[in-house]
């Protein structure tokens, strides 16, 4: 029996979040599952933030995840977010809802067949 | 049966096996195949090029034109219009992908050591496209640079920047790299469609840290300064890009060096086949340690236009004479 295709892509490797910051547009297809960690490289303690998994028929025009609702937390630690049944393609949006200064971000999507 | 009808017996007997495989027989590799990367069935090593890092790993201590070269993806190149379009094998390819930011290479590299000396190989089927544009006015969205919309040509040819194939060898610590480029379009969208190489070897992170250069994001890392490329030749080079950004006709690229006298020797691009024999492999001028046998090749792409340039692989052969 084969074993079962997997990729790491570390997706943002220190984006700040002044605001909101989408995720380049990455192919899936070929995934069955998907998990993102969102991971506060510089904290920014009482600053709050909202995240929401995308998805898009192709690449270009993208919709919330029906089931996966918006994680707000505070913009410290690691966070992450299971995500199934997304077709072919995957983003992350990260919002500032709360705060003064912003934290920088390390972003990994981790997907397996 | 004497030596030499032997050894013609046995390329004939390779070449036979090899035309009735029908996933190798597309290829034309030398006599010991290294690699054979198939992206139906995972990414086969093939990964994001990545900076040196300092001893905790932090991003400020990476070269900032080197912090981004972005993973790259199985794809099953699916488009707005047409869905999914395929490979030319199978439904996935390997897709390198830039950012929506003038000058971002993304680059994949895949890394081996050399168990000999020789010739050494690398080919594979690929296309390059421009992201699909779905907004903007007419008038903004016809034209870019030399091409307006006529129903033929489309904007988005001129918003491909250049793909490039390349190694990274080091041999008794002399590092080198053989790099040929096809420079599609300038900055303006002027097309160029030539092949170039750079004169000068890559910088490296090692030549920041002693304080040489600081390059910016989305400088060129291969060779950053454009005075440092010549063109192969002054004929532009005629591609089947096909008109869209959504269609994708699979071209056959070749490139051949030889790892015993640094050299590079022949590209081969569809049916021009080029003599690269007079084009120079500038060494580093210092001697590396910890690289002895390096093997490594890289396909990047980088837009100039600041529009996502993509880059897919069918599928690459890496052969070698030894």
């Amino acid at each position: 029996m084969a074993m079962r295709q997997s990729q790491s892509a570390v997706i943002e490797r220190g984006v700040d979040l002044d605001t909101v910051h989408s995720t380049d547009p990455f192919e899936v297809a070929w995934a069955g599952e998907a998990r993102w960690f969102v991971q506060f490289l510089r904290p920014a303690p009482g600053c709050r933030v909202s995240i929401q998994v995308q998805i898009s028929p192709d690449g270009i025009s993208w919709i919330d995840h029906e089931s996966v609702a918006a994680r707000e937390t505070e913009a410290v630690g690691m966070v992450s977010i299971p995500v199934a049944q997304f077709g072919h393609w995957l983003r992350l949006t990260t919002s500032k809802v709360a705060g003064e200064s912003s934290p920088s971000l390390r972003i990994y999507l981790e997907l397996k067949e | 049966m004497t030596t030499t009808d032997i050894s013609g017996l046995a390329d004939a007997l390779r070449g036979a096996l090899r035309s009735s495989d029908g996933r190798l027989s597309k290829f034309n590799p030398l006599r010991r195949i290294l690699t054979f990367d198939d992206f139906n069935d995972g990414l086969h090593g093939w990964v994001e090029l990545g900076g040196n890092y300092n001893g905790r790993g932090d991003l400020e201590s990476l070269d900032r034109h080197f912090r981004d070269m972005r993973p790259p993806q199985l794809s099953n190149a699916n488009f707005f219009d047409v869905g999914t379009h395929g490979a030319m094998s199978g439904t996935y390819s390997m897709k390198l992908a830039t950012r929506a930011h003038r000058g971002h290479s993304a680059t994949g590299i895949r890394r081996l050591t050399m168990s000999g000396r020789g010739l050494l190989q690398i080919e594979a089927y690929l296309a390059w496209k421009t992201e699909a544009n779905l907004s903007g006015t007419e008038q903004e969205s016809n034209s870019f640079g030399d091409i307006t919309w006529d129903a033929n040509s489309h904007p988005s040819e001129a918003q491909f920047g250049s793909f490039t194939v390349a190694t990274d060898l080091c041999t008794e610590g002399v590092r080198y790299h053989n790099v040929m480029r096809f420079v599609n379009a300038d900055a303006d969208g002027h097309l160029i469609q030539k092949w170039a190489y750079p004169v000068v070897p890559e910088p490296t992170p090692h030549e920041r840290h002693e304080g040489v250069h600081d390059y910016e994001y989305g400088a060129d890392f291969t060779a950053p300064d454009p005075n440092d490329w010549r063109y192969l030749s002054d004929d532009r080079v005629e591609t089947c890009y096909n008109e869209v950004p959504t269609k994708i006709n699979w071209h056959y690229l070749r490139f051949l060096i030889d790892t015993s006298t640094r050299s590079n020797v022949e590209l081969q691009f569809n049916n021009d086949v080029m003599d690269l024999r007079g084009v120079p492999v500038p060494p580093y001028a210092d001697k590396y340690e910890s690289l002895e046998n390096l093997l490594n090749f890289y396909f990047s792409a980088r837009t100039v236009s600041g529009v996502r340039n993509f880059l897919f692989l069918d599928s690459v052969v890496i052969s070698a004479g030894w």
